[in-house]
């Protein structure tokens, strides 16, 4: 449970690793857009560029394959709902149901969330979760204007992080203090296995109140206020961020010139 | 979200909540026929606690350690992608339906055990409504289609949560004050 606190991150100081978060944010944005729209040609070009990506990184084909292993129980359902239900010609007369325009589609939308995620994947792996908070709050200040609150979100993004491991610890203290006095979370049935998790969650939702009042009170008691704030790191582009948002810049559009081409 | 004046309190209640609900999801109870997690209990809990405004806020801190890389997601799964892929809209959804129940709940305060449930069913039609939209359109699905495979496994599981979250709530929430 304690590797939670470290998410995906796999520290590094690679290229990609050390490329501002915000560069890597847009580019996996402006990627995923390119991504939902490809066809064949494009989705190979989108391919080879997360594979370059992967490698630049550092990141082992293993690695990005374990990433994507949770999803595999969605990605073989999505292909076999595509296979099963698009009409068009049966590949085997026997079996009606599966078409070739079929296996066509379950291919390509299944390709299309594989690319997703991995993409995003790289993005986690290379970008620490701090890092990571900074981009996005970065990234979401024009949108102060029309009541965003991003260095609020910031911040909370950040104690919610902070907290997740003291509050998996604190259940299982919960756990322990209701086992003492005899309860049993081994088994039964759904509904009693739901009257212990209540037993369990009581507890814990008022133990995160108590808590929720006492950081905050300190919080206030050392003068924070909300609000547009200064960073003790605060992001600035470098050369190589151009450099690396010029090359997604000119991959993207050499993707789009791509469909107009005879192929 | 912005009408409601926040607070550090109130901020740090949602961002709390935000991280419980992350916790929900590493906790699963194996059910027939898809297994159960507790994000959406803490959902429900967060809407009814907390109201509309902070309840959607929680939602959205969730969201975002899931984002991070945090591996939160139902299955445990993390990243930008999957809330761009099919399931993203559930997620979405989160934040809806955290305000949705959060704003029926806070229009009758000392509302009964009856009412808590009913917001909670308004804001699971919310969820729903979303996830399948995006499951929709991204997994190019067609509604019945999605509506099928998206909404009607998780139904028993709801029914437990929605039961079990109104319940809590009901026995927490004249222990707080926000």
């Amino acid at each position: 449970m304690k590797a939670l606190y470290l998410g995906q991150y796999v520290p590094g100081d690679s290229p990609v690793h050390r490329l501002d978060p915000r560069v890597k944010i847009v580019a996996a944005l402006l990627l995923s857009i390119v991504i939902l729209n490809t066809g064949a040609v494009e989705s190979l070009a989108v391919t080879a560029f997360l594979m370059a990506g992967a490698a630049l990184a550092g990141l082992s084909g293993g690695r990005i394959a374990a990433a994507l292993r949770p999803l595999a129980w969605f990605f073989s359902a999505l292909f076999f709902l595509h296979l099963i239900f698009t009409e068009g010609r049966p590949i085997i007369a026997a079996l009606p149901a599966v078409t070739w325009e079929g296996l066509w589609r379950g291919t390509a939308v299944t390709w299309q969330f594989v690319a997703l995620v991995a993409s995003a994947a790289i993005l986690t792996m290379t970008t620490d979760p701090s890092g990571l908070v900074g981009g996005v709050e970065r990234l979401l200040r024009p949108f102060n204007r029309i009541g965003v609150p991003s260095h609020d979100i910031a911040v909370m993004v950040s104690v919610a992080l902070r907290f997740v491991p003291t509050l998996l610890e604190e259940t299982e203290r919960m756990k322990e203090a209701q086992v003492a006095r005899g309860a049993d979370f081994g088994d039964g049935g759904p509904v009693r296995r739901l009257r212990k998790m209540a037993s369990l969650v009581i507890p814990l939702i008022l133990c995160t109140f108590r808590r929720a009042d006492e950081l905050a009170l300190a919080m206030e008691g050392r003068g924070y206020h909300r609000g547009p704030r200064t960073y003790l790191h605060e992001l600035r582009f470098r050369r190589a961020d151009y450099a690396a948002l010029l090359a997604v810049a000119a991959f993207l559009a050499g993707v789009q010139a791509l469909r107009f081409l005879p192929l | 979200m912005a009408t409601e004046r926040l607070s550090t309190r109130g901020m740090i209640y949602a961002s709390l909540f935000g991280a419980l609900t992350a916790m929900g999801a590493l906790i699963s109870i194996p059910l027939q026929p898809v297994p159960v997690t507790l994000q959406t209990l803490f959902l429900y809990l967060a809407g009814s606690l907390l109201g509309g405004g902070l309840g959607a806020l929680s939602q959205t801190v969730y969201i975002m350690l899931g984002v991070i890389g945090l591996p939160v997601f139902s299955g445990g799964k993390a990243g930008l992608g999957v809330l761009m892929g099919p399931t993203g809209g559930y997620l979405v959804g989160f934040v809806a339906g955290a305000f949705v129940t959060g704003k029926i709940a806070r229009l009758r305060p000392d509302g009964g055990l009856l009412w808590l449930v009913s917001a909670m069913l308004a804001g699971t039609a919310a969820l729903y409504a979303l996830g399948v939209l995006q499951l929709a359109l991204v997994g190019r699905l067609s509604p019945a289609k999605a509506a099928v495979a998206g909404v009607l496994p998780f139904l028993p599981g709801d029914a437990l949560k929605i039961a079990a979250a109104s319940v809590i709530a009901l026995k927490v929430r004249d222990r707080i004050r926000i």
